[in-house]
Protein backbone atom coordinates (compact mmCIF):
# COMPACT_ATOMS: atom_id res chain seq x y z
CA UNK A 1 0.00 0.00 0.00
CA UNK A 2 1.23 3.35 -0.97
CA UNK A 3 -0.45 5.20 1.83
CA UNK A 4 -0.62 3.16 4.92
CA UNK A 5 -2.86 4.62 7.51
CA UNK A 6 -1.12 4.90 10.78
CA UNK A 7 -3.15 3.98 13.78
CA UNK A 8 -4.44 7.10 15.53
CA UNK A 9 -2.77 7.69 18.79
CA UNK A 10 -5.30 7.34 21.53
CA UNK A 11 -4.78 9.69 24.42
CA UNK A 12 -3.80 7.86 27.50
CA UNK A 13 -6.62 7.91 29.95
CA UNK A 14 -5.48 8.72 33.41
CA UNK A 15 -8.61 8.76 35.50
CA UNK A 16 -6.84 10.00 38.56
CA UNK A 17 -4.83 12.71 36.83
CA UNK A 18 -5.58 16.21 38.13
CA UNK A 19 -7.25 18.66 35.77
CA UNK A 20 -4.94 21.31 34.37
CA UNK A 21 -6.41 24.80 34.28
CA UNK A 22 -5.72 26.88 31.22
CA UNK A 23 -3.78 30.00 31.97
CA UNK A 24 -5.14 33.16 30.39
CA UNK A 25 -3.08 34.44 27.48
CA UNK A 26 -3.74 38.10 28.16
CA UNK A 27 -1.91 40.15 30.72
CA UNK A 28 -3.80 41.95 33.44
CA UNK A 29 -4.38 45.57 32.57
CA UNK A 30 -2.19 48.02 34.38
CA UNK A 31 -3.88 50.80 36.30
CA UNK A 32 -4.05 54.10 34.48
CA UNK A 33 -1.73 56.72 35.90
CA UNK A 34 -2.24 60.36 35.04
CA UNK A 35 0.87 61.73 36.69
CA UNK A 36 3.74 62.64 34.37
CA UNK A 37 6.08 59.76 33.68
CA UNK A 38 9.60 60.15 35.08
CA UNK A 39 12.22 60.90 32.43
CA UNK A 40 14.08 57.73 33.27
CA UNK A 41 11.03 55.63 32.47
CA UNK A 42 10.47 57.08 29.04
CA UNK A 43 10.89 54.65 26.19
CA UNK A 44 13.10 55.89 23.40
CA UNK A 45 12.46 53.72 20.38
CA UNK A 46 12.16 55.40 17.01
CA UNK A 47 8.82 53.68 16.57
CA UNK A 48 6.84 52.21 19.44
CA UNK A 49 5.04 48.87 19.11
CA UNK A 50 2.58 48.96 16.22
CA UNK A 51 0.08 46.41 17.49
CA UNK A 52 -3.51 47.54 16.78
CA UNK A 53 -2.19 50.68 15.23
CA UNK A 54 -2.50 52.20 11.79
CA UNK A 55 0.82 53.28 10.36
CA UNK A 56 1.37 56.05 7.86
CA UNK A 57 4.71 55.02 6.42
CA UNK A 58 7.67 57.21 5.63
CA UNK A 59 6.76 57.68 1.98
CA UNK A 60 3.15 58.62 2.69
CA UNK A 61 2.10 62.24 2.31
CA UNK A 62 -1.42 63.13 3.46
CA UNK A 63 -3.25 66.41 3.25
CA UNK A 64 -6.67 66.97 4.79
CA UNK A 65 -8.73 65.89 7.76
CA UNK A 66 -7.92 62.57 9.36
CA UNK A 67 -10.13 60.97 12.00
CA UNK A 68 -10.33 57.44 13.30
CA UNK A 69 -11.16 55.01 16.05
CA UNK A 70 -7.79 53.34 16.46
CA UNK A 71 -4.27 54.35 17.37
CA UNK A 72 -2.18 55.98 14.68
CA UNK A 73 1.56 56.10 14.05
CA UNK A 74 2.76 58.72 11.58
CA UNK A 75 6.19 58.23 10.06
CA UNK A 76 5.43 60.21 6.92
CA UNK A 77 4.05 63.70 6.37
CA UNK A 78 0.61 64.99 7.21
CA UNK A 79 -0.91 68.42 6.84
CA UNK A 80 -4.41 69.32 8.01
CA UNK A 81 -6.37 68.11 11.02
CA UNK A 82 -6.16 64.94 13.12
CA UNK A 83 -8.98 63.74 15.37
CA UNK A 84 -8.51 60.57 17.40
CA UNK A 85 -10.72 61.40 20.35
CA UNK A 86 -10.38 58.04 22.09
CA UNK A 87 -6.99 56.94 20.81
CA UNK A 88 -3.28 57.61 20.76
CA UNK A 89 -1.39 59.49 18.08
CA UNK A 90 2.34 58.79 17.83
CA UNK A 91 4.48 60.91 15.57
CA UNK A 92 7.54 58.78 14.85
CA UNK A 93 11.02 60.20 14.55
CA UNK A 94 10.84 60.72 10.77
CA UNK A 95 7.25 61.95 10.98
CA UNK A 96 6.36 65.53 10.10
CA UNK A 97 2.94 66.82 11.05
CA UNK A 98 1.57 70.26 10.35
CA UNK A 99 -1.87 70.04 11.88
CA UNK A 100 -4.29 70.74 14.65
CA UNK A 101 -4.24 67.56 16.69
CA UNK A 102 -7.00 66.32 18.99
CA UNK A 103 -6.51 62.92 20.60
CA UNK A 104 -6.72 61.05 23.86
CA UNK A 105 -2.94 60.80 24.08
CA UNK A 106 -0.14 62.17 21.88
CA UNK A 107 3.48 61.04 21.76
CA UNK A 108 5.94 63.06 19.67
CA UNK A 109 9.31 61.77 18.55
CA UNK A 110 9.32 63.72 15.28
CA UNK A 111 8.11 67.18 14.31
CA UNK A 112 4.73 68.75 14.97
CA UNK A 113 3.81 72.26 13.93
CA UNK A 114 0.37 73.05 15.32
CA UNK A 115 -1.69 73.00 18.45
CA UNK A 116 -2.11 69.71 20.30
CA UNK A 117 -5.05 68.92 22.55
CA UNK A 118 -4.95 65.61 24.40
CA UNK A 119 -7.52 64.64 26.99
CA UNK A 120 -5.08 62.49 28.96
CA UNK A 121 -1.47 63.18 28.13
CA UNK A 122 1.11 64.68 25.79
CA UNK A 123 4.67 63.37 25.67
CA UNK A 124 7.50 65.04 23.77
CA UNK A 125 10.51 62.75 23.60
CA UNK A 126 14.08 64.01 23.30
CA UNK A 127 14.04 63.82 19.50
CA UNK A 128 10.71 65.65 19.39
CA UNK A 129 10.29 69.13 17.95
CA UNK A 130 7.00 70.87 18.68
CA UNK A 131 5.90 74.40 17.86
CA UNK A 132 2.39 75.10 19.05
CA UNK A 133 0.15 75.25 22.07
CA UNK A 134 -0.39 72.18 24.24
CA UNK A 135 -3.57 71.52 26.21
CA UNK A 136 -3.74 68.34 28.25
CA UNK A 137 -4.27 66.86 31.69
CA UNK A 138 -0.61 65.78 31.75
CA UNK A 139 2.46 66.94 29.85
CA UNK A 140 5.84 65.19 29.85
CA UNK A 141 8.78 66.73 28.02
CA UNK A 142 12.05 64.88 27.88
CA UNK A 143 15.29 66.79 28.24
CA UNK A 144 16.69 67.68 24.84
CA UNK A 145 13.29 68.08 23.19
CA UNK A 146 12.54 71.36 21.43
CA UNK A 147 9.33 73.12 22.31
CA UNK A 148 8.09 76.58 21.55
CA UNK A 149 4.59 77.54 22.56
CA UNK A 150 2.34 77.43 25.57
CA UNK A 151 1.25 74.67 27.93
CA UNK A 152 -2.14 74.76 29.57
CA UNK A 153 -3.40 72.13 31.92
CA UNK A 154 -6.81 70.57 31.35
CA UNK A 155 -8.36 70.27 34.78
CA UNK A 156 -10.22 67.19 35.95
CA UNK A 157 -13.58 68.92 36.24
CA UNK A 158 -13.26 70.24 32.69
CA UNK A 159 -12.42 66.79 31.36
CA UNK A 160 -15.47 65.30 33.01
CA UNK A 161 -17.88 68.15 32.31
CA UNK A 162 -17.48 68.21 28.56
CA UNK A 163 -16.02 64.95 27.27
CA UNK A 164 -17.13 65.47 23.68
CA UNK A 165 -15.95 69.05 23.44
CA UNK A 166 -12.42 69.78 22.22
CA UNK A 167 -10.30 70.83 25.15
CA UNK A 168 -9.18 73.98 23.38
CA UNK A 169 -12.81 75.11 23.27
CA UNK A 170 -13.08 74.48 27.00
CA UNK A 171 -10.06 76.65 27.60
CA UNK A 172 -11.42 79.37 25.37
CA UNK A 173 -14.61 79.32 27.40
CA UNK A 174 -12.55 79.51 30.60
CA UNK A 175 -10.94 82.73 29.41
CA UNK B 1 9.49 103.65 43.29
CA UNK B 2 9.90 100.63 45.48
CA UNK B 3 13.54 99.69 45.71
CA UNK B 4 14.58 97.00 48.09
CA UNK B 5 18.01 95.57 48.48
CA UNK B 6 18.27 92.85 51.06
CA UNK B 7 21.38 90.99 51.99
CA UNK B 8 20.27 87.54 52.99
CA UNK B 9 22.28 86.18 55.93
CA UNK B 10 24.71 83.48 54.99
CA UNK B 11 23.37 81.06 57.57
CA UNK B 12 19.90 81.24 56.06
CA UNK B 13 21.10 80.21 52.62
CA UNK B 14 22.97 76.95 53.01
CA UNK B 15 21.82 75.72 49.65
CA UNK B 16 23.11 78.75 47.75
CA UNK B 17 26.52 78.16 49.23
CA UNK B 18 26.58 74.81 47.50
CA UNK B 19 26.52 76.66 44.21
CA UNK B 20 29.89 78.25 44.84
CA UNK B 21 32.04 75.44 43.44
CA UNK B 22 29.90 75.32 40.31
CA UNK B 23 29.88 78.98 39.58
CA UNK B 24 33.40 79.92 40.50
CA UNK B 25 34.90 77.09 38.54
CA UNK B 26 36.52 75.18 41.36
CA UNK B 27 35.23 71.93 39.89
CA UNK B 28 36.49 70.25 36.79
CA UNK B 29 35.14 72.19 33.81
CA UNK B 30 34.83 69.03 31.76
CA UNK B 31 32.19 67.61 34.05
CA UNK B 32 28.70 69.09 34.03
CA UNK B 33 28.01 70.06 37.62
CA UNK B 34 24.49 70.00 38.94
CA UNK B 35 23.34 71.68 42.09
CA UNK B 36 19.93 71.29 43.59
CA UNK B 37 17.74 72.61 46.32
CA UNK B 38 18.96 76.19 46.19
CA UNK B 39 16.47 78.22 48.12
CA UNK B 40 15.55 81.41 46.26
CA UNK B 41 14.45 84.41 48.27
CA UNK B 42 13.43 86.10 45.06
CA UNK B 43 11.07 83.28 44.15
CA UNK B 44 9.72 83.20 47.70
CA UNK B 45 8.86 86.86 47.31
CA UNK B 46 7.38 86.28 43.85
CA UNK B 47 5.00 83.49 44.90
CA UNK B 48 3.94 85.44 47.94
CA UNK B 49 3.25 88.38 45.61
CA UNK B 50 1.20 86.11 43.29
CA UNK B 51 -0.61 84.25 46.08
CA UNK B 52 -4.05 85.57 45.12
CA UNK B 53 -3.71 84.75 41.44
CA UNK B 54 -5.02 81.20 40.85
CA UNK B 55 -3.84 80.86 37.28
CA UNK B 56 -0.81 83.04 36.54
CA UNK B 57 0.58 83.28 33.02
CA UNK B 58 4.32 82.80 32.95
CA UNK B 59 6.96 82.87 30.23
CA UNK B 60 10.01 80.66 30.84
CA UNK B 61 13.05 81.89 28.88
CA UNK B 62 15.24 78.89 29.70
CA UNK B 63 15.55 75.44 28.15
CA UNK B 64 12.47 73.41 28.97
CA UNK B 65 12.74 71.04 31.90
CA UNK B 66 10.15 68.55 33.08
CA UNK B 67 10.41 69.54 36.74
CA UNK B 68 9.71 73.19 35.91
CA UNK B 69 6.73 72.21 33.79
CA UNK B 70 5.29 69.88 36.45
CA UNK B 71 5.70 72.36 39.29
CA UNK B 72 4.16 75.24 37.39
CA UNK B 73 1.31 73.07 36.07
CA UNK B 74 0.58 71.97 39.61
CA UNK B 75 0.42 75.64 40.63
CA UNK B 76 -2.17 76.22 37.90
CA UNK B 77 0.12 78.24 35.64
CA UNK B 78 -0.42 78.74 31.94
CA UNK B 79 3.16 78.37 30.80
CA UNK B 80 4.75 79.89 27.71
CA UNK B 81 8.10 78.46 26.69
CA UNK B 82 10.76 80.26 24.68
CA UNK B 83 14.32 79.06 25.07
CA UNK B 84 16.24 82.31 24.70
CA UNK B 85 19.12 81.17 26.88
CA UNK B 86 20.52 78.35 24.73
CA UNK B 87 21.11 80.48 21.59
CA UNK B 88 23.00 83.02 23.71
CA UNK B 89 25.05 80.37 25.49
CA UNK B 90 25.90 78.62 22.23
CA UNK B 91 26.66 81.95 20.51
CA UNK B 92 24.42 80.93 17.61
CA UNK B 93 25.93 82.28 14.39
CA UNK B 94 22.59 83.07 12.80
CA UNK B 95 21.95 85.67 15.49
CA UNK B 96 24.81 87.83 14.27
CA UNK B 97 24.99 89.91 11.13
CA UNK B 98 28.68 89.92 10.23
CA UNK B 99 28.32 91.70 6.91
CA UNK B 100 29.29 94.98 8.48
CA UNK B 101 32.55 96.01 10.04
CA UNK B 102 31.12 95.59 13.52
CA UNK B 103 28.95 92.47 13.99
CA UNK B 104 25.35 93.37 14.75
CA UNK B 105 23.12 91.23 16.94
CA UNK B 106 19.84 90.34 15.22
CA UNK B 107 17.38 91.11 17.96
CA UNK B 108 14.30 90.35 15.86
CA UNK B 109 15.64 86.93 14.87
CA UNK B 110 16.42 86.30 18.53
CA UNK B 111 12.91 87.26 19.62
CA UNK B 112 11.36 84.96 17.01
CA UNK B 113 11.89 82.23 19.60
CA UNK B 114 9.10 83.78 21.65
CA UNK B 115 5.68 82.27 20.84
CA UNK B 116 2.73 84.56 20.13
CA UNK B 117 1.82 86.24 23.42
CA UNK B 118 -0.87 88.92 23.75
CA UNK B 119 0.59 92.23 24.96
CA UNK B 120 0.21 93.04 28.66
CA UNK B 121 -1.00 89.51 29.43
CA UNK B 122 1.79 87.85 31.40
CA UNK B 123 1.93 87.67 35.18
CA UNK B 124 5.65 86.90 35.27
CA UNK B 125 8.67 86.12 33.12
CA UNK B 126 11.52 83.85 34.22
CA UNK B 127 14.42 85.48 32.42
CA UNK B 128 17.17 83.54 34.23
CA UNK B 129 20.52 84.85 32.92
CA UNK B 130 19.31 86.12 29.57
CA UNK B 131 19.92 89.84 30.36
CA UNK B 132 23.46 89.00 31.51
CA UNK B 133 24.28 87.22 28.25
CA UNK B 134 22.48 89.52 25.81
CA UNK B 135 24.66 92.06 24.01
CA UNK B 136 24.43 95.37 25.82
CA UNK B 137 23.50 97.26 22.66
CA UNK B 138 20.24 95.32 22.28
CA UNK B 139 19.39 95.02 25.96
CA UNK B 140 17.02 98.03 26.02
CA UNK B 141 15.13 96.65 23.02
CA UNK B 142 15.00 93.18 24.50
CA UNK B 143 13.76 94.40 27.88
CA UNK B 144 11.20 96.70 26.26
CA UNK B 145 9.75 93.77 24.32
CA UNK B 146 9.66 91.44 27.31
CA UNK B 147 8.14 94.06 29.59
CA UNK B 148 5.50 94.79 26.95
CA UNK B 149 4.24 91.23 27.50
CA UNK B 150 3.78 91.87 31.23
CA UNK B 151 0.49 93.04 32.60
CA UNK B 152 0.61 96.03 34.98
CA UNK B 153 2.18 94.72 38.18
CA UNK B 154 3.77 91.82 36.29
CA UNK B 155 7.24 90.67 37.33
CA UNK B 156 10.41 89.98 35.34
CA UNK B 157 12.65 87.63 37.36
CA UNK B 158 16.32 87.25 36.46
CA UNK B 159 19.72 86.32 37.87
CA UNK B 160 22.53 88.85 37.40
CA UNK B 161 26.17 88.27 38.20
CA UNK B 162 28.22 90.40 40.55
CA UNK B 163 31.54 91.96 39.46
CA UNK B 164 33.54 89.47 41.50
CA UNK B 165 32.00 86.47 39.73
CA UNK B 166 34.13 85.78 36.65
CA UNK B 167 32.46 82.63 35.32
CA UNK B 168 29.06 81.03 35.14
CA UNK B 169 27.75 81.99 31.69
CA UNK B 170 27.17 78.31 30.88
CA UNK B 171 24.78 77.69 33.74
CA UNK B 172 21.17 76.73 33.16
CA UNK B 173 18.47 76.95 35.80
CA UNK B 174 15.18 75.26 36.55
CA UNK B 175 12.61 74.97 39.30
CA UNK B 176 12.85 72.12 41.77
CA UNK B 177 9.96 73.53 43.73
CA UNK B 178 8.22 76.86 43.56
CA UNK B 179 10.96 78.38 45.71
CA UNK B 180 14.03 76.25 45.09
CA UNK B 181 16.29 76.22 42.07
CA UNK B 182 18.30 73.54 40.39
CA UNK B 183 21.25 74.46 38.21
CA UNK B 184 23.65 72.81 35.84
CA UNK B 185 26.95 74.17 34.62
CA UNK B 186 28.08 72.51 31.40
CA UNK B 187 31.08 74.77 30.87
CA UNK B 188 32.75 77.32 33.09
CA UNK B 189 32.63 80.13 30.60
CA UNK B 190 33.29 83.74 31.56
CA UNK B 191 30.49 86.26 31.37
CA UNK B 192 30.79 88.06 28.04
CA UNK B 193 29.71 91.47 29.31
CA UNK B 194 30.22 93.49 32.47
CA UNK B 195 27.63 93.16 35.24
CA UNK B 196 24.33 94.98 34.94
CA UNK B 197 23.92 97.32 37.88
CA UNK B 198 20.68 97.84 39.74
CA UNK B 199 20.57 101.40 38.41
CA UNK B 200 20.76 100.04 34.85
CA UNK B 201 17.93 97.63 35.61
CA UNK B 202 15.82 100.56 36.78
CA UNK B 203 16.55 102.39 33.53
CA UNK B 204 15.60 99.26 31.56
CA UNK B 205 12.27 99.16 33.38
CA UNK B 206 11.09 102.77 33.14
CA UNK B 207 8.02 103.50 35.22
CA UNK B 208 8.41 100.32 37.18
CA UNK B 209 10.38 99.27 40.21
CA UNK B 210 13.18 96.84 40.93
CA UNK B 211 13.69 94.51 43.87
CA UNK B 212 17.03 92.86 44.45
CA UNK B 213 17.91 89.93 46.69
CA UNK B 214 21.60 89.47 47.28
CA UNK B 215 23.01 85.99 47.72
CA UNK B 216 26.41 84.67 48.66
CA UNK B 217 26.72 82.80 45.38
CA UNK B 218 27.79 85.87 43.43
CA UNK B 219 24.43 86.25 41.75
CA UNK B 220 21.70 88.76 42.46
CA UNK B 221 18.09 87.73 42.17
CA UNK B 222 16.41 90.70 40.53
CA UNK B 223 12.68 91.24 40.16
CA UNK B 224 11.59 94.06 37.89
CA UNK B 225 7.96 95.04 38.50
CA UNK B 226 6.08 96.69 35.67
Amino acid sequence: MLFERKPRAVPLQLPDAPQVQETPTFLPTTPKVDTPMPESNMRTPSAPAIENKTVLGRSVVVSGELSGAEDLLIEGQLEGTIRLQEHTLTVGQPGQVKAEVNARQVVVLGTVLGNITARERIEIRKTGHVVGDLVSAGVAIEEGAYFKGSIDILREEERKATPAQPAAAVLAARE
Amino acid sequence: MDKTIRAVPYARLPAHDSLLPTITGRESPAKAAEASGNLSRGLEWLWQYLRDIPHPRILDCGPIRQSTVSILMHRGVKLYVADLLTPLQSEAAQLWDRSQKTPQFRLEAFLEQVPPIPPASLTAVFGWQVPDLAPRAVLPGFMARIISYLEPGGVFFCLLHEPHLPEGAGTTWWLESLTTLGSRCDANRPFPYPPITNREMERLNPGGSVKTFLTRSGLREVLALK
